[in-house]
């Protein structure tokens, strides 16, 4: 049935008074779901092709292949026209087709001005709905996505190669325990036929919600979704995931490299989403704690401002993707979520000291809770912070989305309803009931990696020294507190490996 | 019925976006041009867009005013210590109205400007964030011990791209292939100025004298707002703002009169990688040179262009291949990158690179291909403008330049006058062995 809900806009009166018609069907879950933004006079149209299949439906032995399926839809030709042709096509119009793949769900992405709207659409839906998927589409897809494993992760990008380390390590023999590109092995593993295989599988109906938004004509969705009813009407059952594995005590893992820095990334499972009552007050926590990318973060001044030890130091109560300048990304949802600290790079001589800097903060947080004055600024900023979350097409239909995957009809005005009624006690009771400071994955890449296990594992004092010969005297007596915070580092909870090990057979070495 | 706060803000943003192509102006929007008595100039762009305020404020100076030497990335630096506070709102006092105010805040720093934004929520703000920003700008307050902590935050800023060799490539571009200008270092700097940094308290003093004053400064405002009540807030709060009068004398770059090359091996494995770079002049909005300079950089390297066909798609030879050229107060590089898929394949794209522009040279570009061209210009500019923020950080960039809102326009103007002939004739001046700079890289030789 499908469902139209008028959002008047009465009241304002610039621009004068229009309507905005809402359409979310669902008939079965074997046919499409959509949704519908209808902005009459709007110039652009945006479209993002949700789907939820990621790297979870990945075969085993073939992690990796979602990738390289959605990849050579977005990034190859169709049966109609080679690669280079749409390119020759897409150009002039400044357009593209964009893709990413999560764990459990992928979205193609693409904007379009009303003028070539036509144009865009045709090519767009070929590209999709009837892929080429040739030879050489095929072999220049699967080298770039094996030179982004190899020689790009795991050597030109190390705040990201942290992220993905800890996330591995986080779900080792867990469906999300795979990078979404795969492993170098899986990657050659991989053939032609079996992408044709994935796609057939799982680019059904029942998988697909198809997004647009802006300014397109009236009968241009139901031209969309006529075409993509062409589909099988069938869907790939959701996998029903094991419980999250909480790391027993302290579980390291150092990706040895020559550099004069290093990268830090530490976190644990949490038994939450944006989906359940208690977020909200836990994003209040996590927020005052390490906003990402504001000076509202707490682990940000004490390890920045006040000690000038890196670019900066935030945490996440969910998997946070940045997307346009600092606001998070869209449609990269999970059933399972995760706590994260990031520590951007530091210097080598610093790099004990600052780890137990960040868990000393976190053992602080769960134990002390929040300061109240902090409560009613974290709530506030958040408050009006997250107005400026849904300002494109893109990101207003991207949030749309992702409401419909937790629960909500518009998430980011639930988060206006819900923020006023949380309380201070509310947000103290979270931390405790969710967070921890004495069992976390942590991912670190760093030279001399034995070195550090070693100083980790003998607990040895990590002094630290400033430019400053006149640092304010209650920062040294709190560094003094700092170098010698215990760390119940067990040896055989530490892995050493070289950088160029990981992604080889699998993300991380085994044990 | 439902009411979404936010879904309806939302959605009234995006009808900012104008039917550009439908227009004879790139760029639409109506905007006032004002000047305080002390020199600073206010531009203000009011849009019919309920609550959303962009407010930029736009210093001309960046690396390009590092003319001393021992202190590139000083424009940097001095963007971080912005963020300290006065003595009448410190640090903290600042940074809690921001939050209280949830607003998008930070600056960054380029080759010609440096540049702080605020967007936030609430036309009833206004007085108070201009008050607060103008305050910082006149009133900026720090000591000896400041500027030693936030060197170090700069020293930790550089390890953040310490592992990406894109970021090496172009410092070895550059400084290689500029003797004499201050466009011979990257925006963060050499890293032995970068550690010298925490002795520079008496030069910061100095830098803030010469560069942050209302004469080098342009205060860029759009979104919901009165433009009177602007003006007033802006006179109440710059106005005691002093002069600088200072003129910066950037050192004339000689010309380049014998090809250059320079290599860096990476310590870890990597794609190998390649630029060529060119002297080119500084952006114009009146000369034909730039624009066409412009429109040939897409004619030859853009994903439609047949060199990109030729290395990325058909022979594979390459991951990544675009030309780059960007707009600067100076004369500054043509740049054509390639991140190549296997190093014994550097040779060859560096000759096919080559090659290509010579057949520039003799052969023009279609009339077809060239429309394409302009079409995806225009289209690119327009879909940028779909927020308060997408115009107010598109305009920032351009009026760095001239200082003019009006330029936008003159240079989309100027990119429908080019012909492919006089593509042909740019790819002529410019393009020669001895006015190139090729600097590679390749990695995985050590551990």
């Amino acid at each position: 049935m499908r469902k139209h809900i008028k959002y008047s806009l009465s009241g304002i009166l610039i621009l004068g008074i229009f309507f905005i018609i809402f359409s979310c069907a669902k008939v079965s879950p074997d046919k499409l779901s959509t949704e519908f933004l209808p902005l009459d006079g709007n110039p652009l149209v945006s479209f993002r092709i949700l789907l939820n299949v990621g790297s979870v439906n990945d075969p085993a032995g073939k992690e990796g292949l979602c990738t390289l399926t959605f990849s050579m839809l977005a990034s190859g030709g169709s049966k109609s026209l080679a690669y280079k042709e749409i390119q020759k096509k897409f150009y002039p119009m400044a357009t593209s087709v964009g893709i990413s793949v999560e764990k459990e769900m992928s979205v193609f992405t693409g904007t379009a001005h009303v003028d070539n709207l036509e144009k865009y659409y045709a090519i767009f839906k070929d590209m999709l709905l009837n892929p080429g998927f040739r030879e050489d589409d095929f072999k220049r897809i699967k080298t770039n996505q094996l030179n982004f494993l190899e020689k790009t992760l795991v050597s030109n990008m190390d705040e990201q190669f942290g992220k993905e380390i800890m996330n591995l390590m986080m779900y080792e023999g867990h469906p999300y325990g795979h990078h979404e590109a795969g492993t170098v092995e899986t990657l050659q593993a991989i053939t032609l036929d079996d992408v044709k295989v994935f796609y057939k599988e799982h680019f059904v109906q029942g998988n697909i919600t198809i997004g647009i938004i802006g300014g397109y004509p009236e009968n241009f969705s139901a031209e969309v979704l006529e075409d993509f009813s062409s589909l099988p009407g069938r869907h790939t059952p959701q996998l029903s995931l094991p419980e999250q594995r909480m790391p027993s005590g302290f579980e390291i893992v150092i990706a040895d490299k020559k550099s004069p820095a290093t990268a830090l990334s530490m976190g644990f499972p949490v038994s939450i989403s944006k989906a359940d009552d208690d977020y909200f007050a836990l994003w209040i926590a996590v927020s005052h704690f390490g906003e990402h990318r504001q000076h509202l973060s707490l682990l940000f001044q004490k390890i920045r401002e006040e000690r000038g030890q890196n670019y900066g130091d935030y945490a996440y109560a969910d998997n946070f993707i940045q997307g346009r300048r600092k606001f998070p990304a869209q449609n990269y949802c999970r059933k399972q979520q995760f706590f994260s600290i990031w520590i951007r790079p530091l210097a080598n001589s610093n790099r004990h000291f600052v780890l137990r800097q960040a868990l000393r903060e976190l053992k602080k947080l769960v134990e002390e809770g929040i300061p109240e004055e902090r409560f009613e600024l974290t709530r506030t900023y958040l408050l009006n912070y997250t107005k400026l979350y849904a300002q494109t097409l893109g990101e207003i239909l991207g949030w749309k989305m992702d409401s419909k995957y937790y629960g909500y009809k518009d998430f980011l005005a639930e988060v206006q309803k819900r923020l006023p009624k949380i309380t201070y006690e509310d947000v103290n009771l979270v931390i405790k009931k969710y967070l921890n400071f004495e069992n976390l994955y942590i991912a670190i890449i760093t030279e001399n990696a034995e070195s550090l296990k070693d100083a980790l594992v003998k607990n040895t004092p990590s002094p630290i020294s400033y430019a400053n010969p006149n640092m304010p005297e209650e920062i040294l007596e709190e560094d003094k507190l700092i170098q010698v915070f215990p760390l119940d580092v067990k040896p055989e909870n530490v892995r050493t490996a070289p950088a160029t090990d990981f992604f080889q057979k699998s993300g991380v070495p085994k044990k | 019925m439902i009411k979404s706060i936010s879904v309806v803000l939302s959605l009234f943003l995006l009808f900012l976006i104008p039917s550009m192509l439908q227009s004879s102006d790139i760029f639409p929007y109506k905007y006032k041009v004002e000047q305080l008595e002390n020199g600073l100039k206010v531009i203000s762009i009011p849009l019919d867009n309920p609550n959303i305020i962009s407010h930029y404020v736009i210093v001309r100076s960046g690396s390009r005013n590092e003319i001393e030497p021992g202190k590139s990335g000083f424009a940097h630096f001095f963007e971080h210590m912005m963020f300290k506070g006065t003595k009448n709102f410190p640090r903290e006092v600042y940074d809690d109205f921001l939050t209280h105010l949830g607003a998008g805040t930070n600056g960054y720093t380029t080759d010609d400007y440096t540049c702080y934004f605020a967007v936030f929520a609430g036309r009833e703000n206004l007085e108070e964030v201009i008050k607060m920003e103008a305050d910082r700008f006149i009133n900026l307050y720090y000591d000896e011990e400041m500027i030693k902590t936030e060197a170090s935050v700069i020293e930790g800023e550089y390890y953040a791209s310490v592992s990406s060799p894109s970021r090496r490539l172009f410092e070895l571009l550059r400084d290689t292939a500029f003797e004499k200008h201050s466009y011979k270092h990257t925006t963060l700097g050499y890293l032995r100025d970068i550690l010298d940094m925490p002795n520079q308290f008496e030069y910061s003093q100095l830098y803030k004298k010469r560069f942050y004053a209302p004469d080098n400064v342009i205060l860029l405002v759009a979104g919901d707002y009165d433009h009177d009540q602007l003006m007033e807030y802006v006179r109440k709060y710059y106005s005691g703002w002093e002069k600088s009068n200072y003129t910066l004398v950037t050192p004339e770059e000689p010309p380049q009169t014998k090809a250059k090359r320079a290599h860096y091996d990476w310590p870890t494995k990597t794609l190998p990688r390649l630029v060529i770079g060119f002297h080119g002049p500084a952006y114009s909005d009146e000369n034909i040179y730039k624009a066409a300079l412009d429109l040939l950089a897409e004619t030859a390297f853009s994903r439609s262009a047949p060199l990109y066909q030729k290395l990325v798609i058909e022979e594979q030879k390459c991951l990544s291949l675009y030309a780059s050229f960007a707009d600067r107060r100076d004369p500054y590089l043509l740049t054509f990158n390639a991140i190549v898929k296997n190093e014994k394949d550097l040779s060859y794209v560096e000759n096919e690179i080559f090659k290509e522009l010579e057949r520039l040279k003799k052969e023009p570009v279609s009339d077809e291909f060239l429309a394409d061209v302009k079409s995806n210009l225009k289209y690119s500019f327009a879909n940028a403008l779909g927020t308060t923020d997408g115009i107010a950080s598109s305009l920032a960039y351009y009026i760095n330049l001239t200082t003019d809102p009006g330029t936008i326009n003159k240079l989309f103007s100027l990119f429908e006058q080019v012909t492919p002939k006089d593509i042909q004739e740019m790819t002529k001046k410019y393009f020669i062995k001895t006015n190139s700079t090729v600097v590679t890289l390749t990695g995985g030789k050590t551990k």
